[in-house]
């Protein structure tokens, strides 16, 4: 019972434009069902009534809904329990709505005379819930085609086009930008931002005495190209992601194999791999590169997120937790990408955005052959071969097995085994000598055998319509929509959905992008909530320079490297972060940008600079990863944080291996999430826990006794002052004050310099970026 | 959905978002709950009414005291008595022959096998497997009629902790401390007491934050184990720890000066300020020494079964952080799954019986004690006290064992202390307990309920993440009148 949808639509435009339009002035003229009728359901009963929800078994989306049940008798206002309900007794509410105030009585009334009337209802129109916002909703329009303000504006202000659009609001709202930030700030402040590391003091050296017209542009280049802006820019992406390596829910094992997908987007961060590619790779790497691992370990992204893997008897039971799983799979792609929550038309059309509940299920019959779990990737024919051969050697070995014991059997105890032995060992060894493929957590494919149904109520056992693996028809006719049959194969569902997200003409998938990239490099994006950019969101506060940046991405071919480089040339970017206290009365907290909001670290980027100072981070990226608990498992599985982290944890922080509901010292303190779901951004808090974890844990001892020892070898021996210096120059870059010094030195020379260092690792300065 | 809340949720979101959080779990001064956070923190930037005015309306309950028995406690064999399983056992369940449940086939009726006895001034029927809780039943509202969503452990805890199955959700305790913030100026608002058996199904989910910013997690910490990082490191004297941390705050303080405009650096000094104190605090709280030999004789913490005294010391640590003004007590009676089932928890799949004999007799005296010391001490008048469990087991026995499966349609949890009306049953399961028939609850109605004792609307305390204004009891939700002392 699909119908054209924009036929839907147009109807309730017009009920929007009669909603409580209901006068005098239809009085007297037989009443229209579409004009007069649908807006009384749709106001008062729909939200609770619907084919998706239908409360006490009854929707009033159509006719037939509505009269199966015997509400409405056609020329009976008397024998239609409708009327009943809606009716109060004297005295009393009404029964119905049973939430929301009842009806006008000249709602009541329209509704007698239109049952009197006989009760027409042309069969086109279904009733439905309206969401808040409909498709002109501002992210679902085109991108504008916007170039940047051409008013005159000051000339450092003039050659970014960035700049004209961030000067001209700010002027508008009659503020100004501060002065650029000295070049010290701005080395730290952009090696943290790219890279997510300090910079070292010969990187300070070089960039300081750089006294050429290029040198910021130059050193620019050089952070982009460092292999830690992958590491850094795909933690980010790995949020996004909700990537993490143990199962979660009850069983929550560790995920051995999932370690390459972390390594997939770090490189292909670093290899400024197309965003549209890397895309299809996550929904459907095994259709644009089949047994290419480097490719399909995109797939890896459906199902790293939480599964219940308990196992169920009850097929009910076990119905809703494979839903779930679809389900967890549907909102991780449709907020990382899109930035819609799709996941809230699960249950009935989305209260919010303009999603039906139909989209929902699409999406669902796109995902549903999708299982979680590994898989060997290699070139199919290969894979096959190793196979059939592995099916030989095993049987050969079972059948020397078999003979083995039927001849020690019969020969006693002079038996020989050497003969079976040597057969055995030599099968043995053909078997590890099959070319070995990679088993990746990249899960397993099947032909789904029926049509998808809409679950009423999101339950796994109420069928509604059939929903096939289509486009979402929240961006109508915005992007070119597209719609497979029931039977449509499997890895196809996958990949047009992916060409659908990066075709030219979605607007979302790039808006969302260039907005996720102004997140991280200002700490806000011009929409602030990240993944959500329905009604629900936030607006954004620069819209042409959002439609401006997504358009660039299109233009630079979805490099991310070309946008990253125009944001932080800008001079937004370079501008000092100085609060000045009559500009926060206008806009506390700098979302104009007046000036560049200070940040603190990320708890990745405080434990690894932690490591660098102490001179004890290990450059060694890629590979399994460390961990900073205890893992402990029977049929579940317990995470016991640490005491003590020893030297292979010496790593970055984005090679840990991250377990679900686990609790690790310094990294969850510092707001590090748990990956439960797609996270678009981090809260930074400040808690006694992290003082505690930072003051206490045997880890900062043995970072402080670390730097002191290399305060020693580089200052010299017995120049605690010298040390003292070094110390400020490295954790902070500058000179100590002289109060500082005086301070630093008494502490040192009374507790040794390593209770000096033990303070630094816990100072403010160390974690905040200007 | 309240759409007046979304200006109040957006501002609100501002601060949390840009310039941190102000506050911390771990005091009144600074460990404000959202009541004051929009008071102090917004009030120069927001007139929205819903902003202000937490608690919604006078609280009965200032503190929570939960306890949780995971692994699926079985309504009919400790609370809920039920004559016909007597009567019909060994006969098929009638419309459920053979049913097929969680871990598979189901047999014939299968009746306690203990007694219940009438307890108390109201004559409730208890288990004779709990005589010293039964002591009790005049204090508690018993619910017969609970039902979970879902027949597994993990997502069963975790829907019974946070009002969702899946995980990443606030526990109510978070939610509280968020709400409400903490009494105590040197103890977190939230603390969860893990069995010394162990983390309960799904571990730290039952107690997170969730989309909660970090600061309303739960803080662990149980007579077993001592709270995180609260001990000096080796070979710092407290005068080189005095004098280090002279140092910090001289550094941080410059720095603080240096930056204006970010409230976040003060609220940094102030938090390491905290955890000097909670480093005196914390072990001040675990130090059950200091309680008299009749309170240790009360509960029963020097008991020769070992895990029974670790509960039992478990249950006075409890009622010392309920004391010392610790706003959310999780206390845990039993731990995860194991590979024997009902060895490490409630969950009684095949030999009921034994199981039982082993986990009552741990569970029933010290937390009688614990109740008895909250109402002598006058803690009870203030204290909310939440027995919960994630689902109950079937009445049949699992084919071929002398266990019972799970049972997400029909159980009992229970609530006593400030506002609730004692002596009080609501609700019933069918004839042999297999589904909740009279008056069925949700874990949302039980939480509705709960939080109105605590002044809060469940309609109104929310919080914005990914596309929704998210509340402990999702859309659901109705406060349990019947249960409530006027």
């Amino acid at each position: 019972m699909s119908r054209p949808t924009h036929f839907l639509i147009s109807l309730i435009a017009t009920f929007a434009l009669v909603a409580g339009g209901v006068n005098e002035s239809h009085a007297k003229s037989p009443v229209d069902f579409a004009r007069d009728i649908a807006p009384v359901l749709e106001r008062h009963c729909i939200r609770c009534h619907q084919p998706a929800n239908a409360k006490s078994e009854l929707s009033l989306a159509t006719f037939a809904d509505l009269a199966g049940n015997g509400y409405v008798v056609p020329g009976e206002p008397n024998g239609s329990h409708l009327l009943d309900v809606v009716t109060a007794a004297i005295g009393e509410e009404p029964l119905m709505p049973k939430e929301g105030p009842p009806l006008s009585e000249s709602d009541v009334e329209l509704l007698r005379r239109w049952i009197a009337e006989g009760a027409n209802w042309p069969d086109e129109i279904v009733v439905r819930e309206k969401p808040k916002a409909d498709r002109t909703w501002w992210s679902l329009q085109p991108l504008a085609v916007t170039e940047p303000p051409s008013e005159a504006i000051p000339s450092a202000w003039d050659k970014n086009p960035i700049d004209r659009f961030i000067y001209l609001q700010l002027a508008a709202n009659k503020l100004e930008p501060n002065p650029r930030a000295d070049r010290r700030t701005l080395l730290r402040r952009m090696t943290y931002d790219i890279t997510g590391l300090p910079p070292t003091p010969e990187e300070a050296d070089a960039f300081l005495h750089d006294d050429a017209p290029e040198a910021y542009e130059r050193l620019v280049d050089r952070l982009l190209a460092s292999p830690h802006y992958g590491e850094h820019w795909g933690r980010h992406w790995l949020d996004v992601t909700r990537f993490g390596e143990s199962t979660g829910f009850e069983i929550n094992h560790l995920v051995e194999n999932a370690w390459p997908f972390r390594d997939y987007v770090i490189r292909s961060f670093n290899d400024d791999k197309p965003f549209d590619r890397f895309v299809i790779e996550h929904l459907a790497g095994d259709a644009v590169g089949p047994g290419d691992a480097a490719i399909e370990v995109g797939l890896t992204f459906l199902v790293c997120g939480p599964v219940d893997i308990v196992g169920n008897a009850d097929a009910a039971q076990a119905a809703q937790i494979r839903a779930d799983a679809m389900d967890e799979m549907i909102r991780a792609t449709s907020e990382a990408f899109l930035g819609l929550t799709i996941g809230c038309a699960r249950c009935h059309d989305h209260k919010f955005d303009p999603v039906s509940q139909q989209d929902y299920y699409r999406l669902f019959a796109t995902f549903t052959g999708v299982r979680h779990g590994d898989r060997l990737v290699g070139p199919q024919d290969q894979l096959r071969e190793r196979k059939q051969k592995l099916a030989q050697l095993e049987a050969q070995k079972k059948q020397v097995l078999d003979e083995k014991s039927a001849a020690e059997k019969s020969a006693g105890e002079g038996f020989d085994s050497q003969k079976f032995d040597m057969q055995l060992a030599e099968l043995e060894q053909q078997i590890k000598g099959l070319p070995a493929f990679p088993s990746l957590r990249v899960g397993n494919f099947e032909q789904p055998v029926r049509p998808q149904h809409v679950f009423l109520g999101g339950d796994a056992g109420r069928s509604g319509e059939t929903a096939a693996p289509a486009s979402i028809s929240t961006l109508g006719e915005v992007a070119e929509p597209y719609a497979l049959s029931d039977d449509a194969p499997e890895q196809l569902r996958r990949l047009a959905l992916a060409r659908w997200i990066v075709a030219a003409d979605n607007p979302l998938t790039s808006r969302v992008l260039a907005n996720r990239l102004w997140h991280y490099h200002f700490g806000t994006g011009i929409v602030a909530t990240t993944s959500d950019f329905g009604y629900m969101g936030e607006k954004p506060t620069h819209p042409q320079l959002l439609d401006w940046l997504a358009s660039r991405l299109h233009a630079e071919g979805w490099r991310l490297k070309p946008v990253h480089k125009l944001i932080v040339m800008s001079e937004t970017y370079q501008q000092s972060s100085a609060y000045r206290a009559e500009a926060a009365q206008v806009d506390a907290n700098a979302r104009l940008l007046w000036r560049f909001p200070p940040r603190r670290l990320a708890a990745e980027e405080i434990r690894d600079t932690i490591l660098l100072l102490a001179g004890r981070l290990e450059d060694r990226g890629g590979g399994p990863g460390f961990q900073l608990y205890q893992y402990s498992r029977d049929n579940v599985a317990t995470y016991t944080p640490l005491e003590s982290f020893g030297p292979e944890t010496y790593r970055r922080s984005v090679y840990h291996q991250n377990a679900r509901a686990s609790r690790i010292d310094l990294l969850t303190d510092f707001d590090a999430p748990d990956c439960a779901f797609s996270v678009s951004r981090r809260i930074p808090t400040s808690t006694p826990s992290q003082a505690l974890a930072l003051m206490n844990h045997s880890f900062t001892m043995s970072m402080a006794e670390s730097l002191a020892a290399r305060l020693l070898t580089e200052a010299g021996d017995d120049d605690v002052p010298a040390q003292v210096n070094l110390a400020f120059e490295l954790a902070f870059g500058r000179e100590p004050a002289s109060a500082e010094a005086a301070a630093a030195l008494a502490l040192a020379e009374q507790y040794g310099v390593r209770a000096f260092c033990r303070a630094l690792l816990n100072s403010s300065e160390l974690i905040y970026v200007n | 959905m309240h759409f007046n809340n979304i200006l109040a949720r957006r501002v609100r979101e501002q601060v949390l978002s840009r310039r941190g959080f102000l506050s911390n779990a771990f005091s009144g001064l600074a460990g404000i709950g959202l009541a004051s956070l929009l008071n102090d923190e917004l009030s120069a930037a927001s007139d929205v009414p819903a902003a202000r005015g937490l608690p919604h309306f006078l609280a009965k309950a200032k503190r929570v005291l939960q306890i949780f028995c995971p692994g699926g406690a079985s309504h009919i064999d400790l609370w809920d008595h039920k004559p016909a399983l007597e009567k019909h056992h060994g006969q098929p369940l009638p419309g459920e022959e053979g049913i097929v449940t969680f871990q598979g086939k189901n047999g014939s009726l299968m009746k306690s096998p203990w007694p219940f006895a009438r307890a108390g001034q109201s004559g409730k029927m208890i288990s004779r497997l709990l005589p010293h809780v039964a002591r009790h039943v005049d204090d508690i509202a018993f619910i017969h009629s609970m039902q979970s969503k879902t027949n597994t452990h993990g997502p069963g805890c975790v829907f019974m902790n946070t009002g969702t199955i899946f995980e990443g959700f606030p526990s109510t305790g978070a939610w509280v401390g968020y709400a409400l913030g903490s009494e105590n100026q040197n103890l977190p608002a939230y603390v969860a007491i893990p069995d010394i058996r162990g983390e309960p199904p799904n571990g730290k989910a039952n107690w997170s934050n969730g989309f909660l910013p970090a600061q309303h997690q739960a803080v662990v910490m149980a007579a077993q184990q001592p709270l995180r990082n609260v001990a000096l490191p080796t070979g710092v004297s407290p005068d080189e720890e005095r004098a280090t941390r002279g140092f910090l705050r001289m550094l941080n303080e410059r720095h603080a000066a240096e930056n204006p405009g970010s409230s976040e650096l003060q609220a940094r000094i102030n938090a390491y300020e905290l955890a000097a104190r909670m480093q005196l605090s914390g072990p001040e709280v675990l130090n059950l020494a200091a309680e008299t030999s009749a309170t240790h004789q009360l509960y029963k913490t020097d008991d020769p079964n070992p895990l029974k005294a670790a509960y039992a010391r478990n249950c006075l640590l409890a009622r010392r952080l309920l004391e010392q003004g610790v706003r959310y007590v999780n206390l845990y009676c039993a731990s995860r799954a194991s590979g024997v089932d009902g060895l490490l928890n409630w969950d009684a799949h095949k030999t009921l019986q034994a199981d039982y004999d082993r986990h009552c007799p741990i569970f029933d005296e010290p937390t009688a004690a614990l109740l008895t010391d909250l109402k002598q001490r006058g803690l009870l008048q203030e204290t909310l006290v939440l027995w919960t469990t994630e689902f109950g087991r079937m009445p049949t026995h699992q084919e071929g064992v002398t266990g019972r499966d799970h049972n997400p349609d029909g159980f009992t949890c229970w609530m006593m202390g400030a506002g609730v009306k004692g002596g009080t049953t609501i609700g019933a399961t069918d004839e042999f307990g297999r589904r909740a028939e009279v008056d069925p609850v949700t874990v949302w109605d039980y939480y509705a309920t709960a939080l109105k004792l605590l002044g809060l609307d469940h309609t109104r305390l929310t919080y914005y993440h990914n596309g929704l204004d998210r509340r402990l009891t999702d859309v659901h939700g109705n406060v349990l009148n019947e249960l409530l002392n006027n």
